[in-house]
């Protein structure tokens, strides 16, 4: 008797939780509804990032055929972005909702000028919120504050490419290689002396090797410096400087389709694995113009068809559980159980990699 | 030219004005905030020690960084050299140019002009990627072609290097700018003074040394000034052939501190008042030369005759010549830019299937590529027209020798030429955000072409002020004695007579207008964003076949543009 009426209690409280929970997720439907037709009356919603064909050729389209939303997207170097947007709000417009920024603009400009409001409380979609949807086991919050920064991005950075036709692949294993004399003059690497990709990979070559590598490699080595991008990748497969430190992934890839015999490396013996968050963090501007449909961009960014999107036509690795990997290199997922340098941890941005980068730039001017 | 004797009295302050008056200092006004403003503000700025969005310390510390740095008197030697070294044979090459297209009997001179000017608007970035394919050292076509001449054993040719920058300056925009500022003046240039040397026993070299160039050298002046303060603002060519052979300039330097996080907008005009003090040299040796007694009136009311000079047997060896340059310097690269616009990856002829329409089809296929060419070619027309109303008449009241402002008036003209582009962007946007019509202004399209026109006043002024220049007092005095009043006289004798520089200025206002990525980087919103937006998009992502691609749709609109606008100069001006 007390058995059968303990299940008999257990049955109804089973119920009442069900249905309490039941209740929640037609509560947060109602919520969500609530929301999403505020943002249709709100209109549009403006988004400020880098000038991005993922972004206007499918996010834009899928946003809004999915939410009724429109997406006006400024687009535009992160340091012209933030020029107009203080320059606007010094004058009282606040004309940007969401920010898809890189990590020195968002965390010196956006959130130390403290231009952004927290992010948190706004995630509301489940799919967002559920913990298990998320390597991490949390939506990434990256700021010191926990509240304000999404990081949904963290893939393998490629160290550097080789062409195999000029550079065995045994030739470069271990980081050392680099300094071999028979590559002086074959190294090509986005201008060190400058804010960017150079200037931030030396700035890790010195935290993570020392001085005495950043000065052999980007004096001694005589490595071929610029500032386009896309004449990098073109010397890598031409051969004339078949060893590349910053070339983008999405410049070689076409290249391997070629047939060009071209190499991608992670990590060389001395030299660990880097990790980032490209290609950008998500934060929402305060006084948005269009609150609501800023939240709604950014539950629909960080959902599975948001960022499933993104990360395939940009190549890069979620933090999401449940979206297929397999269209990417298996050298971009980060391995279980491998400490790689994180360099879009917060604190290396705001302080470590400026120290550094200053040490090289100092170091630089005797070449 | 006849004063006015017309006053309007502002009756409450007793203050009388006569209309030149009235609206010289309404252009002052104008000026100065327009142009005075951003550049004091940025001047202020360049003290400021705080970072952005804080509180303002002032202090030279900015200062003393920009130019303690060792690295930036060497940039800006490098910078003066290759100025220099590059204004001495464009001047040379636009001067002759110019002289045979407009003074002389050579066959074809319409279409070498017509040349100069498609040369011109052609995107400097994908033009200069066409000569890496053409000079670069390891894969040149021109080296490969010269390597397998047997007495040739290493590359002749290497554009990564102070001459190969030169060189390639040349071509992109060494001598056509200058040509078409250069055109109408000489054409212009009344035949009276070059027959009667000729009377005397001068041959042509002479006559052309001791006639004709004097008599036009306020406007060979204010091209080389012009030239000079653009060679040191150069950008793009030094950013893509420079760094490789580790040659840095000047306005790099400017760039740099601009990209930094955070932006050091203090070093940065800190070093951009360089440019300033550059300029007011210049300028001061511009002005004392004009206020010598040296006359430059060519178009009088007296016998005004445009007789060409005949050159003879020689007017083919000229053609020769000129077309020999423009083979050479723009038709070879500009074959590569086409080819590149069609080829799967730019300069890459030895992959598969090397050739595709798919950069086309791209582009056309972008969904706001049709929005974006609405709103570039309102842009630049109302650029184009706006600029010639508005310095056609600061113009004239720099040359009417009647404005007490001049000097003031002039000074603020030229400001634009002293700021990095997106320098005077940020002061421009910081203007437009402080007054009442920044509805109308900010983010739309005519708040873009407001700026540019107001980018465009150096050279727009400059090329008025020299077509005003040669102009006879007594033109204007006759029109008045019969009775015409100053609106009759303006639109039956100047107008007519400055029709042909309108159209020269309007055309090249209405493609720096297409093509302008500086300016309307900080105002565009997503409804004005104009086609040159586009091409800092694809040039951002790595699209380069479709930005060369847009590049040269942007050259055919100017092409075309060219067409009609040249008819129609030329009918106001009754020349054809």
């Amino acid at each position: 008797m007390a058995r059968s009426l303990r299940i008999g209690w257990f049955i109804l409280l089973s119920l009442w939780v069900n249905g309490l929970a039941s209740a929640q997720t037609k509560g947060s439907d109602k919520e969500w509804q609530e929301i999403l037709n505020a943002a249709k009356q709100e209109g549009k919603v403006v988004v400020a990032g880098s000038p991005d064909p993922v972004m206007r050729n499918e996010i834009i389209p899928k946003f809004t055929a999915r939410t009724g939303v429109a997406v006006e997207f400024i687009a535009g170097r992160s340091s012209q972005i933030v020029s107009r947007v203080e320059t606007e709000r010094s004058a009282g417009i606040y004309s940007v909702d969401v920010f898809l920024a890189g990590p020195d603009t968002t965390a010196i400009d956006l959130y130390g000028n403290k231009m952004i409001d927290p992010l948190k409380p706004l995630l509301m979609l489940p799919e967002v919120v559920d913990g298990t949807k998320w390597k991490t086991g949390k939506v990434w919050f990256v700021d010191p504050d926990e509240r304000f920064v999404v990081r949904p991005f963290s893939s393998v950075a490629t160290l550097l490419f080789i062409n195999t036709d000029y550079v065995k692949p045994e030739e470069m294993r271990s980081y050392r290689d680099l300094l071999n004399p028979k590559w002086r003059g074959k190294i090509s690497t986005e201008e060190p002396t400058t804010t960017g990709a150079g200037a931030n990979m030396a700035a890790r070559f010195y935290t993570q090797v020392g001085e005495e590598f950043v000065k052999a490699l980007y004096i001694d080595q005589k490595p071929t410096p610029t500032r386009e991008r896309r004449q990098m990748s073109d010397w890598l497969a031409r051969g004339t400087q078949p060893i590349c430190l910053n070339c983008r992934e999405d410049d070689v890839r076409p290249l391997v389709k070629d047939g060009f015999k071209i190499l991608e490396i992670f990590e060389l013996v001395g030299l660990p694995g880097t990790t980032n968050g490209s290609p950008w963090l998500l934060s929402l501007a305060n006084k948005a113009p269009h609150p609501k449909a800023a939240q709604v961009f950014a539950n629909w960014i960080l959902s599975k068809e948001g960022l499933e999107t993104y990360a395939r036509g940009y190549g890069s690795a979620t933090l999401r559980t449940d979206i297929s990997e397999s269209y990417l290199n298996p050298g971009n997922l980060p391995k279980t159980g491998v400490k790689y340098f994180d360099d879009t941890d917060w604190k290396w941005i705001v302080t470590g990699r400026h120290e550094s980068r200053e040490k090289v730039w100092k170091l630089l001017k005797t070449r | 030219m006849q004063r006015s004797d017309t006053t309007i009295s502002v009756a409450h302050f007793g203050i009388r004005f006569r209309p030149i008056r009235l609206a010289e200092l309404s252009m002052l006004a104008f000026l100065a905030v327009t142009m005075g403003l951003p550049l004091f503000f940025l001047l202020i700025g360049s003290f400021n020690l705080a970072p952005p969005g804080k509180p303002a310390v002032y202090g030279l510390d900015n200062w003393v960084r920009a130019f303690s740095d060792p690295g930036t008197l060497s940039a800006l030697w490098t910078s003066f050299l290759l100025s220099m070294v590059r204004l001495i044979p464009a001047m040379f090459f636009s001067v002759l140019f110019a002289w045979l297209i407009a003074r002389t009997d050579m066959p074809g001179g319409k279409a070498v002009e017509s040349f100069c000017w498609i040369a011109y608007f052609v995107p400097d970035f994908p033009l200069t990627l066409a000569w890496i394919l053409l000079l670069d050292p390891n894969f040149g076509f021109l080296n490969t072609l010269a390597k397998s001449l047997p007495f040739i054993d290493g590359p002749l040719f290497n554009p990564y290097s102070f001459w190969g920058i030169v060189w390639v300056h040349t071509s992109a925009g060494g001598i056509w700018f200058k040509v078409m500022l250069l055109v109408p003046i000489f054409r212009r240039l009344g035949a009276s003074l070059e027959e009667a040397a000729r009377v005397s026993g001068a041959n042509t070299a002479a006559m052309l040394r001791r006639i004709t160039l004097p008599v036009l050298s306020p406007m060979i002046l204010a091209v080389s000034v012009l030239s000079f303060i653009r060679g040191l603002q150069s950008f793009n060519t030094e950013l893509l052939l420079g760094t490789p052979a580790r040659i840095y300039v000047y306005s790099t330097r400017i760039y740099d501190y601009l990209q930094r996080e955070p932006r050091a907008y203090g070093e940065a005009t800190a070093l951009g008042s360089m440019f300033l003090v550059a300029l007011a040299v210049l300028l001061f040796c511009y002005w004392k030369y004009l206020s010598g007694e040296r006359k430059f009136t060519v178009v009088t009311g007296q016998g005004y005759s445009t007789m060409r000079v005949k050159l003879g047997k020689w007017r083919y060896v000229a053609l020769g010549v000129c077309v020999l340059y423009l083979a050479v310097m723009m038709i070879l690269p500009l074959l590569f830019l086409v080819i590149g616009s069609f080829m799967r990856r730019y300069g890459f002829f030895n992959i598969a299937s090397p050739f595709t329409l798919v950069h086309w089809q791209n582009l056309f296929a972008d969904a706001i590529f049709l929005e974006a060419l609405k709103n570039s070619l309102i842009i630049a027309s109302v650029t184009a027209v706006g600029g010639i109303l508005l310095y056609s008449a600061v113009a004239y009241l720099l040359v009417s020798r009647r404005a007490i402002t001049a000097p003031l008036l002039e000074s603020f003209c030229w400001v634009p030429h002293v700021l990095p582009g997106i320098l005077l962007s940020l002061g421009v946007l910081w203007l437009f955000l402080s007054t009442p019509l920044r509805s109308v202004l900010y983010g739309t399209v005519w708040g873009i072409a407001l700026a540019l026109i107001l980018a465009d006043s150096p050279v727009t002024t400059q090329a008025f002020k020299a077509g005003l220049l040669q102009l006879g007092p007594d033109l204007e005095e006759a029109a008045r004695v019969s009775g015409a009043s100053w609106a009759q006289t303006y639109r039956r004798v100047l107008l007519p007579l400055l029709a042909p520089i309108a159209a020269a200025v309007g055309l090249m206002n209405f493609g720096s207008a297409l093509t302008s990525i500086s300016t309307p980087v900080l105002l565009y919103s997503h409804q004005s964003r104009p086609l040159s937006i586009l091409l800092l998009e694809y040039s951002f992502t790595g699209e380069l076949e479709r930005g060369a691609a847009l590049g040269l749709l942007i050259t055919v609109i100017i092409g075309l543009m060219m067409v009609v606008g040249r008819k129609f100069g030329l009918r106001l001006s009754g020349s054809d």
